[in-house]
């Protein structure tokens, strides 16, 4: 809330960066939609917190006459997300949104992401990312280093790279990390390691005890606490791929 | 050099006024020129719990506003030398505060020689917290060992770690204390309550005291007395250890082990106490 010295002009014009949601519809029925939303929340629906949505019409599969936007919005205000844009639009399908108000992107209007992680029960896929960044080169993808603990309601995004917590996080908090996320400490809050995708990314921590964790959008919870077993150990979780789908493995980690 | 401290909670009903109220008129008793600000406008409680709501004529407000000075608006304690009260308005909201405002008002009390600005804030986090945490150089937070407010302490911390002038200048950061109030030691030895250790481990800020929860607190409210005058009462050694603590030099280990905490413990009552009762 720090404000500016009095100001000459009454308004002005700042860019900025952000980060938004991006959903990726395959079917624009809402019905199918909520039920797919429903199950991949687990039942918690103020999973989201209000974030910006930009929703991606590229990947439909097969683009219907009608969209009832009207349903699709409140159905996402539902689930505590603001879609605010829309993205990668066929062409047919402009006049229909009109009326919305959302913002229609220019094509490349967001920085394109690595091919998103192939989502569970063909939901749309959830990934963070930000927008009109310089593409990721080598000197940037630099580790993230915090070195203080990380509060209830702070977030943390460490775009195209790993993320090491030295103070640990509280729970309310909030650690992106495009790759890895290592803590040394306790490790509380939501963590989503392979923030944009990346099944590989992997989440190490000396003292586990999340509420959620997730893997290239691959999410698990805790309702019912973190069991005995890890909970505040040293514990390392990776994304397991086999013939029936893909799984959050967690697994003690040994330390001498 | 005057040092100017926060008393903040994120969660309302703590002990945010009861402490700040303690804290100030300990500070003075040792002789130190205190002045205690309360930014809870709008709601006004601090002036209530010094005794002083009678003598209210000017308040904080006026004073940012430029309606009155500030000499004109600070009250005397009736019971310590050293210490003066600025109240908050009762008919104005937080907005009121401007940052501006209530930079100016620090500033005269520096230059009045103020050695301790306390820094009463009210519940949330928004405007007027954050006015409260902006220009201090230390932070007392007070937390219950409850979960809930445990949570809203660790956010006003955030908070205090990217919205005071210290963390925006880039400066040493805000000097943070944990003080745990209304703490029930035989709650605690039944499991129906965290104890000081739970709650400094989810928050990882250095513990200044534990105040034990006491019924002489409310009487001592009404009265419009802070708890610290309470000869005698296990709160009022709780928050004069405090201040001590608070003025002592040294990592926190070492201050602890100087002056260990008290009223922490739990004695379960012997058969004849049981039996022939206890107070």
């Amino acid at each position: 809330m720090s404000r500016m010295p009095a100001q000459s002009r009454d308004l002005e014009f700042r860019n900025a960066a952000m980060d938004v949601t991006i959903a990726v519809l395959h079917h624009t029925e809402p019905p199918r939609l909520a039920d797919a939303m429903h199950k991949m929340m687990g039942g918690m629906p103020d999973f989201f917190d209000g974030e910006a949505t930009v929703l991606d019409l590229g990947e439909l599969a097969a683009v219907p006459d009608h969209i009832d936007w009207p349903g699709i919005l409140s159905l996402f205000r539902r689930f505590c997300l603001r879609p605010v844009a829309v993205q990668n639009v066929p062409p047919e399908l402009l006049e229909g949104l009109r009326q919305t108000n959302l913002a229609i992107l220019p094509e490349g209007g967001l920085r394109n992401h690595p091919a998103p992680a192939p989502a569970p029960a063909s939901a749309p896929v959830q990934q963070q990312l930000a927008l009109t960044p310089p593409p990721p080169s080598a000197q940037q993808a630099t580790t993230m280093i915090i070195d203080r603990p990380l509060r209830t309601g702070q977030q943390v995004y460490a775009q195209y790279s790993d993320i090491v917590l030295l103070c640990g996080s509280s729970s309310g908090a909030e650690i992106i990390a495009d790759g890895c996320v290592h803590c040394y400490g306790p490790l509380r809050g939501r963590v989503l390691a392979g923030g944009s995708g990346n099944t590989n990314a992997r989440i190490f921590t000396t003292n586990f005890g999340p509420e959620i964790v997730s893997i290239g959008g691959i999410y698990k919870t805790f309702e019912h606490g973190v069991p005995d077993s890890i909970a505040g150990k040293p514990v390392h979780v990776r994304l397991v791929t086999n013939e029936s789908g893909q799984k959050l493995v967690i697994e003690p980690l040994r330390l001498n | 050099m005057s040092k100017v401290v926060v008393i903040t909670s994120g969660k309302g009903g703590v002990g945010k006024t009861t402490t700040s109220a303690a804290i100030a008129s300990g500070l003075a008793l040792r002789g130190h020129k205190t002045a205690v600000i309360d930014f809870d406008v709008g709601l006004r409680n601090l002036d209530l719990i010094m005794g002083c709501e009678r003598r209210v004529v000017y308040d904080f407000v006026n004073v940012i506003q430029g309606d009155a000075r500030l000499s004109q608006a600070l009250i005397k304690d009736k019971q310590c030398e050293n210490l003066y009260i600025l109240p908050a308005s009762q008919t104005r909201d937080k907005d009121a505060l401007t940052e501006e405002g209530v930079e100016e008002v620090i500033d005269q009390l520096r230059q009045m020689d103020f050695e301790f600005i306390v820094c009463d804030s009210p519940a949330g986090i928004e405007h007027g917290a954050v006015m409260a945490l902006t220009f201090a150089d230390e932070a007392i937070i007070t937390t219950n060992p409850e979960v809930s407010s445990v949570r809203d302490s660790d956010r006003i911390i955030g908070i205090l770690q990217s919205k005071s002038r210290r963390a925006q200048k880039g400066d040493e950061p805000v000097k943070e204390h944990l003080l745990i109030t209304r703490y029930s030691p035989r709650r605690v030895a039944e499991g129906e309550m965290l104890s000081y250790q739970d709650v400094q481990e989810l928050l990882r800020i250095p513990l200044i005291g534990v105040i034990p929860e006491s019924e002489a607190v409310l009487q001592a409210s009404n009265q419009g007395m802070p708890a610290i005058h309470l000869k005698g009462s296990d709160v009022a050694e709780a928050y004069a250890d405090v201040v001590a603590r608070f003025l002592e030099e040294g990592s926190n280990e070492e201050v602890l082990a100087k002056r260990p905490l008290r009223f922490v413990d739990y004695e379960k009552p012997g058969l004849i106490k049981r039996i022939f009762g206890g107070k």
